[in-house]
């Protein structure tokens, strides 16, 4: 008799409450998933030498006028690369206080022929020597807000305060990275990386977010790429086939960086 | 009831100033600017920074209150910069003219002054960045103290987002990111400006002249 009271609570009243809000976070769940491509290229399938004492240093590109590589997405990747201590990776600031003012958005090189030209000055050459920086990884793209709608209001009064409404925005992350060999003064390989997502803001009362992980994904994307390019073992050898050069490997990475395929 | 609104009133009197305190932006700049990797040119450099220079404060009134002082910020940079790009730097009042006797005489004296300095606001550009730019006119006279460059430069900065950062937050970040590329522009450009060129030219055909009669008249140094 008691259980059977239980149930019949369960199914009138608690069920008409927790089945939507279940459904909804379902639909929300999956909704702010992202999905990543990755389009990779080596100039050579063998690893990238890094001898004891040598580091590499990534760069954002910052000479555009309507966009500029953010220093966070820099330090992010910096520290995939870096991989516990695994690659000796000098921080950004760090490498463009060394070098100011040659490597300041507006004298930077683009190219890596203007970069030779740089490395003629003996006090660059040699400071590049000194610090053995050995690759420098450029990244150029951005994350931006490409779509918004809804719209969510909050109200506060006496007796108490509140949001309601329902707001979505998609997002989508392009970024490309160009590793050069400071030594052989050559181009070594490129990754490109294209995120998208969408997120949403439920307020009903609370608001509840549901934000997708656009640009942390691109991150783990172009980080575990540009990391298979200098270690054995590292997530891009195990999802790309093993032929010299390489294009057009895609994969398609969930919120929780699981490959979709 | 006379006491109460003795205490309203001056309530009210207190919190007008703050409030509107509250409405404007006050920025004191202040960023670190690192050594120049260059190779100092061989001279001795008076660098003049006088008061307008060193106690400069940007005011706006355009639809938000905006006070910027970033005198003792481009002061740094100057004296930094000045220092790295120079084999000799030394801090002067005025231009006056180096005598025969002066010890340690100067060769080039530069007195740079603000000429105009720019924000843009979100509010204003409906994007999600802070831009100031800033235009320098740095005079260059020579040991004699007779004008020989002016030169108007300009300067860019702009932070990435405003978004976790106070406004005074963004501006000085801004603000120190144009400074730095004004030291761009001192370290690879002054050495190219025309009238600095012809004058550096000029001395290394003299130290030349110099260096032949010496050597004509069997001096070893």
């Amino acid at each position: 008799m008691k259980g059977f009271y239980c149930s019949q609570i369960f199914t009138r009243t608690l069920f008409p409450i927790l089945f939507p809000i279940t459904c909804l976070a379902a639909v929300f769940l999956t909704g702010c998933s992202t999905s990543t491509i990755i389009d990779e290229y080596k100039v050579t399938d063998t690893h990238l030498d890094l001898h004891q004492g040598e580091q590499v240093v990534i760069m954002g590109r910052r000479h555009a006028g309507e966009y500029e590589t953010e220093p966070d997405f820099i330090n992010c990747i910096g520290g995939r690369l870096a991989n516990g201590g695994q690659l000796n990776v000098m921080p950004e600031q760090e490498f463009l206080d060394s070098f100011y003012p040659w490597f300041e958005p507006r004298v930077a090189p683009l190219k890596l022929k203007r970069m030779s030209r740089m490395l003629e000055d003996p006090m660059i050459a040699e400071r590049i020597k000194s610090l053995g920086i050995r690759y420098m990884v450029w990244v150029d793209g951005n994350t931006e807000t490409t779509d918004k709608s809804g719209t969510f209001s909050c109200a506060v009064g006496p007796g108490g305060g509140g949001c309601f409404g329902f707001a979505s925005w998609d997002k989508a992350s392009i970024y490309e990275a160009i590793v050069w060999d400071l030594k052989q003064l050559d181009e070594k390989g490129r990754v490109k990386v294209e995120t998208k997502g969408s997120s949403y803001m439920l307020a009903v009362g609370a608001p509840i977010p549901f934000i997708a992980q656009v640009q942390s994904d691109a991150c783990e994307g172009i980080g575990n790429r540009l990391k298979g390019f200098f270690l054995e073992g590292a997530p891009a050898e195990s999802t790309t086939p093993a032929s010299v050069p390489k294009r057009d490997s895609e994969r398609m990475l969930d919120h929780r960086g699981m490959i979709k395929s | 009831m006379k006491k109460t609104c003795f205490i309203t009133v001056r309530i009210i009197v207190a919190l007008v100033p703050l409030l509107l305190a509250a409405c404007s932006t006050n920025v004191v700049v202040s960023g670190d600017y690192p050594s120049a990797l260059t190779k100092p040119l061989p001279y001795h450099v008076g660098l003049v920074l006088n008061n307008s220079f060193t106690q400069y404060t940007f005011k706006s009134e355009e639809e938000q209150d905006v006070t910027m002082a970033l005198g003792q910020s481009q002061s740094k940079l100057f004296d930094r910069v000045f220092t790295d790009i120079f084999a000799n730097k030394s801090r002067l009042q005025t231009v006056t003219k180096q005598t025969a006797t002066t010890p340690n005489p100067i060769d080039l004296m530069i007195v740079p002054s603000v000429e105009e300095v720019q924000l843009a606001m979100p509010f204003e550009t409906r994007l999600n960045v802070f831009e100031v730019w800033i235009k320098y006119n740095v005079q260059v006279f020579n040991g004699d103290g007779e004008p020989i460059a002016d030169w108007l430069m300009s300067a860019y900065g702009k932070t990435q987002t405003r978004f976790l950062k106070s406004e005074e937050a963004a501006l000085n970040q801004a603000t120190t990111s144009a400074l730095r590329d004004a030291g761009v522009r001192l370290i690879v450009g002054f050495k190219h400006i025309p009238e600095i060129r012809d004058w550096i030219e000029h001395q290394q055909k003299e130290q030349q002249q110099k260096n032949k009669v010496m050597a004509q008249n069997g001096d070893p140094s």
